[in-house]
């Protein structure tokens, strides 16, 4: 059994090396979710400076591919607006990894991604004019 | 909780007085640790043993009666026979002692329930204690917290004193031992237990060799902890005898444990997502026996990940894998009790091998040494 994944090096390399793993402390924002069938846990956390994403980190017990996809994807949404990171697809996730992934693992990918507009979502909710 | 307080409880129900036996000391492989305990009830209800049963146990019995006759607590030394040192799984004659004495079960003031009781909450706070037992017949009890703090009295303020300072030479020692202790002209022999909270078992992976793991190790007497990621497989109804199952982030979890000597952490989810983050954390810790189900190969493909992320050599040389001891287990309940018997065999730095091998190997030797006439 080898740990190394035949859908390209970057998802490997990102998978060895990840970007971003680990607490982000005082992060306002913290969001968790799984895959209730695999067991893949992914928790998105972020640092907001007012409407923009100052820092973003993730810890994860979960597949190769659903860990490069959580690393990548801090990467693209460190300093980005609040705005454009809601509008992030999963399309560019996966060409951010250079990664050509057969259905069966898209949900690998897909779930970080998931969590972190979970996680934006009950933010803009909590911070809603007349929230409790 | 600890044994005679476990006794008591089962015991109060309904018994007022019992006589509590307490193996002290032994001469010869003992069957059972010094601590051992056996409660016998005045309605003649009789609980634990201080042996695995036969003479010994009869014996004791005899004398419990004669304790709950006349309130008078006996150390009683017995000489084992060959034939009872053969019953007992003893390789030689010798002796056996064993401290019973009265217990008014009614009474929360009586010195050895109130000991059980402080002993049980230190227990269940995951500290070790020291329970002290005069052996001269005296009532009075005193308890050796792992701070150096005591509690209750051996009914002389100077002795408490004494036999505190002698709680760093049982802990040298890791078990209970019988101390001559002076205190001005007088020596007096004291029995000090050694109490350990019970021994943990992490699991993580809640799958079907995790089901009969649980089971076979809490007989055994370990804490069973499960971890999973997933809802659906970390059930009450998969883990009926589990005492904690937990859903979460399984590193998370396991971070959250206390992973001391005294716990055995054992990979069982065969599922790599959980493997690397979970022994990253538990290879920081002090955890007593670390096993990862897997071939020769994956468990290679996994400490080599392990290694490149900068996890030394020394640690990774801790993880049991292939995990269990070579019985031929094929099936769920086999890999669970190969895996339950190496973890035994570690915490009590045994190979795990034949024992008849052993011994004959031993005998080999012995035979080798001796002289030539």
């Amino acid at each position: 059994v080898s740990l190394s994944v035949p859908y390209g090096p970057k998802i490997l390399e990102h998978f060895r090396k990840p970007r971003n793993r680990g607490a982000l402390p005082g992060a306002q924002v913290s969001q968790e979710g799984h895959n209730p069938l695999c067991g893949d846990r992914v928790r998105i956390e972020l640092l907001l400076d007012g409407d923009v994403i100052a820092d973003a980190r993730f810890t994860a017990n979960a597949c190769a591919v659903c860990v490069a996809a959580a690393s990548v994807m801090t990467e693209l949404i460190r300093g980005a607006p609040l705005e454009d990171v809601a509008s992030l697809t999963l399309p560019e996730v996966l060409a951010a990894l250079e990664a050509d992934l057969p259905s069966a693992r898209l949900a690998c990918a897909r779930l970080p991604l998931t969590v972190l507009h979970t996680a934006l979502t009950l933010h803009e909710r909590r911070a809603a004019p007349g929230a409790g | 909780m600890s044994e005679a307080a476990g006794l008591f409880e089962a015991l109060r129900r309904t018994e007022r007085k019992a006589a509590l036996a307490t193996l002290i000391a032994t001469q010869g492989a003992p069957p059972r640790r010094a601590g051992a305990r056996m409660c016998v009830g005045e309605g003649g209800r009789i609980l634990g043993s201080v042996t695995i049963g036969g003479c010994v146990d009869a014996r004791v019995i005899e004398e419990s009666a004669a304790v709950l006759a006349d309130g008078r607590a006996r150390r009683v030394a017995m000489a084992l026979g060959d034939e009872d040192a053969w019953a007992l799984g003893m390789t030689c004659a010798g002796t056996v002692e064993v401290l019973v004495e009265p217990v008014d079960l009614t009474r929360d003031d009586d010195p050895v329930v109130r000991a059980q009781r402080e002993v049980a909450e230190a227990l269940r706070a995951g500290h070790e204690v020291i329970e002290v037992a005069p052996l001269d017949g005296t009532p009075g009890r005193l308890v050796i917290h792992e701070d150096g703090a005591t509690s209750g009295t051996l009914g002389d303020a100077a002795l408490d004193a004494a036999a505190a300072a002698r709680a760093g030479e049982v802990r040298g020692a890791g078990r209970s031992l019988v101390l001559d202790v002076p205190v001005g002209d007088a020596t007096h022999a004291l029995f000090l237990d050694l109490q350990r909270p019970p021994a943990t078992l992490v699991i993580v992976g809640a799958t079907h060799v995790a089901m009969p793991l649980v089971e076979l190790a809490r007989r055994v007497g370990y804490h069973t902890i499960v971890i999973d990621g997933r809802e659906r497989f970390a059930t009450r109804e998969r883990f009926p005898e589990a005492h904690e199952l937990r859903v979460g982030m399984p590193s998370d979890e396991v971070a959250g444990l206390p992973l001391g000597r005294a716990t055995a952490v054992v990979l069982v989810a065969h599922d790599y997502k959980y493997d690397l983050p979970v022994l990253e954390h538990v290879l920081a810790s002090e955890a007593g026996y670390v096993g990862l189900l897997g071939s020769v190969r994956r468990g290679r493909a996994i400490l080599e990940h392990l290694a490149e992320g900068g996890v030394p050599a020394e640690r990774l040389e801790r993880v049991h894998v292939p995990i269990g001891l070579d019985i031929g287990a094929r099936t769920p309940e086999e890999i669970a009790l190969s895996v339950l018997a190496q973890m035994v065999a570690v915490r009590e730095g045994r190979g795990g091998g034949s024992l008849r091998e052993r011994k004959r190997e031993e005998a080999a030797t012995r035979a080798a040494e001796r002289p030539s006439e």
